[in-house]
């Protein structure tokens, strides 16, 4: 046996540690300040880039992408070489990887709050971005596959089974939800509509969680929780069983997402019965890291490390019982839409990964500096601090959101809604508002704390760059024939990394083509309505606006099969009305009323243009108590006029039954349309430009769901 | 017999044991000193598996085969509604109603709630009028009776943008605003009234 010998260099993995502590930081700077715009709508200062609805998108992606997204890459790149025995495959990739990948968290810091966005969420970034970031995955997939491929560990350990279903699925998934046609270098319209865009979206929305959120921290947990406990893996057999089951079932689950919707019922029940099935796949995770730290508890009480990855796991096991408790259709006619699911989501996102994160962090810089960590009691005060933060910001969400959600349905005995004012039911919650940014605050001190116990230690030690290894070289099948132990065929998978990749590509596809084909291919699951019509050239406009300023994230326009529902905002959507919203609308959380019919005139909601006109410049004066954001620069920013013909030329592609020729007649339309519009709002005594934004954005409120109520009318 | 002991005595030297819990750890299995335990999977975890799928295959029958009401939305949408609409005829059955001014305080200051949650979006709290008109001078666009009043709230002026709010607010609760609006909010002096709309009455 020839033992050879090799050397890890830590830079890569510093590098993107240092990016995890600066970008957990902005992205959760930007969601307290996102938690107190909702308390103090006054506080954007009349600045588009400070608004709820702008900074929004950027905490998730910030989160999402730039804080868990380098805390995996530092994983990947600390834990791969090592455990495969080999340096990771090339230095180059890893640097063009590494700078590729800060570069699109900048790009989209600065993307986001303007409101170039795709509104497809945690897939907002424009289309150019979309575009490095397959290229920036790819560069990464291929140092890390070629890193496998020369490996001198015969055998893949969990970890990496997990970091390559990782890698194959986010592929997959960016891919095919972010498929988009430009209409200029900023704009793009994706090339699904309404529901069948919404399914595409959730498959994608789900299994970002799943895949990107879940599957490379349980990779990471499987490396640094037995390495900080010093403790075996409890169950290799769990190991194998809760992997091949949790991303098998995972990619079926995005439908959960849509119950109650225009989504027909047996994509509906596929959601909802693959959730349930989830619930023992993701505990099997959950014990195999907290039965790893069996004959190791004594060492929990004291080391903050070891504690935060008990918190973390535990999180873990919480959010994914809850999760498809939530995708019971009784359970989800409640939550849906309310707080209720930003709390479940940041016990996963707070506890599991944030825990994970910085447990792995307060483990690997002692190490990659050769000192001991600055401060163990300051590592334990962070511990309370994130534990409490995180228990004071779920646990108000999940009172307010029970809370409204009962106003909402509340009927009085004559019959009618007991709250008809959907602000009733927001101002009753605000406490619990206040209470989540208290949370929040305490949970960000942490951070704070955090960030100076690692700097002193940083400061106090000295970069280990290269750590010399030696293993004996890997002899190709020598070994094969003699395994037969009662796992002895997914033994045999662990040496072969390709077939492995294989298996684990088809498991993940499985789901999500059972469920996406038919919807485009069978027709009856998009019942056409012949009343809906494609949006004049000044909604489309308006229409884009709406997306641009991200009112979809706090507006749905989704009307559920509820009498509750149907009393408050009219008929309930159906799928066929969607057929030309590119992309689609129906949001996830009604922070303010439904806007699926907010252009008929018939129904409680409708209202007025010079009411828009002046709710828009300052929704205070409309609603004293309202939490709305001003956005007043809609009123001086004019139409992008302009990009019209180009727009009804992508949307002709995407098979919008505009007439032959129709992008030059339009821009003459458009301005007849505004002028109209311009003249009611003259007429109420408002003095406004027919180019206006505000104008587009009013002819699109306007003409929101009424094409099937046109004959009633 | 002779395969089960040599079965045994090679799983015998394919562990060591644990010393911390006693159980077996997997011979070979090291991954940067990480090993791995030969422990079975919980029974518990598996019985939880096993009636998770035997929720997804119950539902799913029920769903695909015998198309249960309760899990076809359109029909559980159709039930509620028509369970509503015979609670409703009840309700109906018993009901006299007059459309006449109410001055008790207790009415007033429903009244006053109404006003205050609904009306007030578009008349502004204090009355004077900002997509709505003025509701405290003395002109009126449709009359200024309490029946007059309470036609407009009752249905509506939909070219102008005044809702009809009968589906909304129960018939004492339409006359107690339009009370409101007539004893509480007539005569007083808004911050920024509208200018006069319509025709003025004595």
């Amino acid at each position: 046996m020839r033992i050879e010998k090799f050397t890890y260099d830590n830079k890569l993995t510093k590098l993107f540690m240092y990016a995890t502590i600066l970008w957990g930081f902005v992205g959760m700077l930007v969601g307290l300040t996102a938690a107190f715009d909702l308390i103090f709508p006054a506080l954007n200062a009349g600045i588009p880039w400070l608004t709820f609805s702008h900074i929004r998108p950027l905490h998730t992606n910030a989160v999402i992408f730039a804080f868990v997204g380098n805390g995996i890459f530092t994983a990947v790149y600390y834990a791969t070489p090592r455990l495969l025995k080999t340096p990771m495959y090339s230095k180059k990739l890893g640097s063009i990887h590494f700078w590729g990948w800060q570069l699109i968290i900048v790009s989209a810091a600065i993307t986001l709050p303007l409101g170039l966005t795709q509104s497809k969420e945690y897939a907002e970034l424009i289309w150019p971005i979309d575009v490095a970031v397959v290229v920036i995955w790819v560069i990464f997939g291929i140092n890390f596959f070629m890193t496998l491929v020369k490996r001198r560990m015969k055998h893949m350990y969990v970890a990496i089974w997990f970091w390559i279903a990782t890698w194959i699925t986010v592929a997959v998934l960016y891919i095919v939800n972010n498929l988009q046609l430009p209409t200029s270098f900023l704009h793009s319209y994706p090339i699904y509509a309404g529901i069948q865009d919404a399914l595409v979206q959730w498959w994608y929305g789900h299994n970002a969680v799943a895949f990107f959120l879940t599957t490379p921290y349980l990779g990471l947990m499987y490396y640094f929780v037995p390495k900080a406990a010093n403790r075996p893996i409890y169950s290799y057999k769990l190991s194998i069983i809760h992997f091949w089951a949790l991303i098998f079932i995972y990619i079926w689950a995005g439908p959960h997402h849509l119950l109650y919707s225009a989504l027909p019922d047996w994509v509906q029940a596929l959601g909802v019965v693959f959730s349930v099935m989830l619930i023992a796949p993701s505990w099997g995770g959950m014990i195999n890291g907290l039965l790893t730290l069996r004959g190791a508890w004594d060492k929990v009480r004291k080391d903050p490390v070891l504690k935060m990855f008990v918190v973390g796991v535990t999180a873990y096991g919480m959010s994914t019982f809850e999760g498809p408790m939530l995708a019971l259709k009784s359970v989800n006619a409640l939550s849906h839409f309310t707080d209720w699911t930003i709390a479940h989501v940041h016990i996963g996102t707070l506890g599991w990964n944030g825990m994970l994160t910085f447990g792995m962090i307060y483990w690997l810089v002692p190490r990659l500096f050769n000192t001991k960590l600055y401060s163990r009691a300051l590592a334990n005060v962070h511990f309370w601090f994130a534990t409490l933060g995180m228990l004071f910001f779920a646990i108000p969400l999940y009172f307010a959101g029970f809370t409204q959600s009962l106003m909402w349905k509340q009927f009085t005995d004559a019959g009618y809604l007991a709250y008809p004012n959907f602000l009733e039911t927001v101002t009753q919650i605000l406490p619990m508002y206040a209470l989540r940014a208290f949370g929040g605050s305490l949970y960000f001190t942490g951070v704070i704390l955090f960030i100076i116990n690692i700097r002193k230690t940083v400061v106090a030690g000295k970069f280990v760059r290269y750590e010399e290894d030696q293993a004996p070289a890997l002899e190709h099948d020598a070994h094969g024939s003699k395994e037969n132990l009662q796992w002895g065929w997914h033994r045999k998978l662990e040496g072969k990394a390709i077939q492995f990749s294989v298996f684990a590509f088809i498991a993940i596809l499985i789901g999500g083509a059972i469920e996406m084909i038919p919807m485009f291919m069978v027709k009856s699951n998009v019942p056409t309505i012949a009343a809906v019509k494609p949006y004049t050239p000044l909604e489309l406009q308006g229409r884009d606006i709406y997306v641009s300023e991200g009112c979809y994230l706090c507006h749905s326009q989704m009307i559920r099969p509820f009498r509750s529902e149907t009393e408050r905002y009219g008929e309930y959507t159906k799928a066929g009305e969607g057929v030309y919203d590119f992309p689609f609308q129906y949001g996830s959380k009604r922070t303010g009323p439904d806007l699926a019919r907010e252009g008929v005139t018939s129904l409680p909601n409708y209202k007025p243009n010079s009411w828009h006109y002046n709710h828009m410049l300052d929704p205070q004066k409309m609603n004293a108590e309202s939490i709305m954001p001003p956005y007043p620069w809609l009123i001086t920013r004019n139409i992008d006029i302009a990009s019209t013909p180009a727009k009804i030329r992508a949307m002709i592609k995407l098979g919008v039954p505009y007439p032959k020729g129709y992008d030059k007649a339009a821009i003459a339309d458009l301005e007849m349309q505004a002028h109209e519009i311009g003249e009611n709002l003259r007429q109420s005594g408002i003095k406004v430009d027919d180019n206006k934004e505000i104008i587009a954005l009013i002819a699109y409120l306007q003409r929101l769901g009424t094409d099937i109520y046109k004959d009633k009318e | 017999m002779d395969n089960e002991k040599k079965h045994l005595q090679k799983k015998d030297e394919e562990y060591e044991i644990d010393t911390l819990t006693n159980d077996r750890l997997i011979k070979g299995h090291d991954y940067d000193g990480i090993r791995e335990l030969d422990n079975d999977l919980p029974p518990w975890w598996k019985w939880l598996f096993y009636i998770t799928i035997a929720f997804a295959i119950i539902y799913s029958v029920r769903l695909f085969v015998f198309k249960a009401p309760d899990l076809i939305q359109a029909d559980e949408y159709q039930n509620e509604m028509a369970s509503y609409q015979a609670s409703k005829a009840v309700a109906k059955a018993n009901k006299a109603f007059e459309v006449k001014l109410l001055t008790s305080d207790a009415d007033l200051a429903k009244g006053s709630e109404t006003w205050h949650k609904i009306c007030a979006a578009c008349h502004m709290a204090d009355g004077g009028g900002l997509v709505g008109p003025n509701m405290t001078d003395n002109y009126w666009l449709h009359g200024n009776t309490v029946q007059d009043l309470y036609n407009v709230v009752t249905n509506g002026v939909l070219a102008k943008g005044m809702l009809s709010y009968k589906d909304q607010l129960s018939d004492k609760a339409r006359l107690e605003v339009v009370s409101y609006v007539l004893e509480k909010l007539q005569g007083t002096k808004p911050a920024h009234p509208k200018a006069p709309q319509g025709k003025k009455y004595k």
